[in-house]
């Protein structure tokens, strides 16, 4: 079974969540659900609100309205600590290495064994950990904010971007972290612009614009929501009346000799076929374009713009 | 309350700005009250030389009026701007680091974090205090007779006062970093406040048609600093003819509390209501 497929208990519940800043609706009415064991993306270009609700969703920020529940109950200091997060930048004192910077976390925590060790050889920090944390690289300072979050294996991983800043070779690395971390069952929640990273490590996704919520359900349900072909016939312009008149019809653009047709839903290629046939086009290409995530995500954002 | 101190200890721990600070703190304390019996002395030699009426040389190390005099000058604003200084870097590096936030997301509450740091304020300051004690008392036996040994603890009263000097004239400071969030905005605006601009204002309101109202004296700082008044260097109190303080004035004591309960309170007020 892929990790969250199953349908559990909720981890984590949003309903109307509004914060903004002057006229600004930085997070505007937004609701949504996390259960158990879901790895789930929050995406959206810059400034979509994804940085914001994480903050509220950690009690550094107040919203003006609406409400959340971590493990169906109101938030507290006791429900952060079974969250592991990194927002934004990673923030440590700096005059402090390594080590005790993740002791420092340890003790917030409640933590009752040590656990620094384990965490500074996974984000491959640990020849470094004597260092002074103002010594690290921009790509070091996130992987020990990585490391911070998974001290005492919380329950649920919060990441705002945790790819930033990272090498390619770190990129790799931290993806499979949260890929191990997810094979443990371990909820994740992930803030991110990049949509190859969503499809790549999320279950779920939800995408922001502009504070509020576009489309919120599987990535693979995204993926498969609606598909294009490249059509063509001697008529393109009788083709295009009656594709129009298709139950599935979405939009249409041409393209050079051929029409781009996008359905609001999946179509099989015979099926389409058989349709134009029926009333009296023969097609002289047909051709299935399966769309990215990124296409779909740039419509989305295009249509609510 | 221990869970919370020693996180606080860690982050001190290897905070050598911290270290530096107290150390030079102390050196500037300890200096300053030995010097200041030198000095004075130099100055009454000076004036000897042209006065026909020789003035005696000021002593204040002994017993019991070393309580006063060395309490008196570890509490001018200039000696007290030190601790205030030490406590405004540590609450604007949480700020400046971003570190607050990291703590928060951690799982501390935001009460939780306020906490800790005004319990670091209490410790320190009883550290002070317990270092000043027991350096007056040092000063106190090598320098009094016998007749003053039997009134060695008459001034201790100094000391509870003093502690409440030092733990008020941080909880200032703490207020300042806490709203300004940032390092040397809130040395510099703190620094000028109670080095430059009240007692400037002390003395506007000291204008005689504005006497009777006796506002001057409300002024925090200067509220901080008249706990312990002018010591009683004999040489002064005869020359300048100053009242030897009796004892401590409660109300001036609890108008100190006042102001510490009502900055503590917005603070509280202000961590609640804001974003991080």
């Amino acid at each position: 079974m892929k990790p969250g497929e199953n349908k559990g208990e909720p981890i984590l519940s949003i309903s109307g969540l509004t914060k903004f800043y002057g006229k600004i609706h930085a997070v505007d009415g937004l609701s949504v659900e996390v259960d158990k064991g879901q790895v789930f993306g929050i995406l959206g270009p810059n400034g979509s609100g994804k940085t914001t609700t994480l903050s509220i969703l950690l009690d550094l920020i107040r919203p003006n309205g609406g409400k959340f529940e971590w493990f169906g109950s109101s938030p507290s200091k006791g429900s952060r600590k079974r969250i592991g997060s990194v927002i934004e930048s990673p923030n440590f004192y700096p005059y402090m290495n390594g080590t005790r910077n993740l002791k420092i976390i340890a003790e917030i925590r409640d933590l009752k064994y040590e656990d620094h060790e384990r965490v500074l050889k996974i984000t491959g920090l640990f020849d470094r950990r004597k260092d002074k944390f103002r010594t690290y690289s921009f790509g070091m300072k996130q992987r020990l904010a990585i490391a911070s979050a998974l001290m005492g294996n919380p329950e649920v991983l919060i990441l705002d971007e945790p790819t930033n800043g990272l090498d390619p070779q770190g990129i790799a690395q931290m993806r499979g972290i949260i890929q191990d971390v997810a094979k443990e069952g371990t909820t994740i929640i992930i803030a991110s612009h990049l949509l190859d990273e969503v499809q790549k490590i999320c279950s779920h996704v939800a995408v922001l614009n502009k504070g509020k919520m576009l489309f919120s359900g599987k990535v693979s349900e995204m993926l498969s929501v609606s598909d294009a072909f490249e059509l063509s016939s001697s008529d393109n312009d009788h083709l295009k009346k009656v594709i129009m008149n298709h139950p599935l019809f979405g939009s249409l653009e041409p393209k050079d000799e051929m029409i781009h047709v996008v359905f609001k839903g999946r179509v099989v290629a015979e099926e389409i076929n058989s349709f134009l046939y029926q009333n009296g086009v023969i097609l002289s290409h047909l051709a299935e374009r399966r769309r990215t995530l990124e296409q779909h995500f740039l419509e989305l954002l295009q249509d609510n713009a | 309350m221990i869970k919370l101190f020693r996180i606080e200890f860690k982050k001190i721990l290897t905070y050598k700005t911290f270290w530096i600070l107290v150390g030079l703190y102390f050196l500037f304390l300890v200096l300053g009250i030995i010097m200041a019996q030198y000095i004075l002395n130099n100055i009454v030699n000076d004036i000897n030389k042209h006065s026909p009426i020789p003035l005696p040389h000021v002593t204040l190390y002994f017993f019991p009026e070393v309580w006063q005099n060395v309490t008196f000058f570890a509490s001018i604003r200039y000696v007290l701007i030190f601790p205030a200084i030490i406590i405004m870097i540590l609450i604007t590096n949480e700020f400046t680091n971003k570190t607050i936030r990291q703590n928060i997301v951690t799982g501390m509450s935001k009460q939780e974090f306020l906490v800790s740091k005004l319990q670091f304020i209490f410790l320190l300051s009883l550290v002070i205090t317990i270092i000043l004690t027991v350096f007056i008392i040092i000063l106190g036996i090598s320098n009094s007779d016998e007749q003053q040994m039997k009134l060695m603890w008459h001034g201790l009263v100094f000391i509870p006062v003093f502690f409440l000097q030092v733990t008020v004239f941080m909880i200032f400071a703490f207020f300042c970093g806490f709203l300004l969030r940032n390092t040397g905005l809130a040395i510099a605006l703190f620094t000028l406040y109670s080095l430059i601009i009240e007692p400037v204002v002390y003395f506007i309101l000291k204008i005689p048609f504005l006497q009777p109202n006796q506002v001057s004296q409300y002024l925090p700082v200067n509220a901080v600093i008249r706990l312990v008044e002018y010591p009683s260097i004999s040489m002064l109190h005869k020359v300048m003819n100053l009242n030897l303080q009796e004892g401590v004035n409660t109300m001036h004591c609890l108008i100190v509390i006042l102001y510490a309960v009502v900055m503590i309170g917005l603070v509280f007020l202000v961590m609640h209501r804001k974003d991080l």
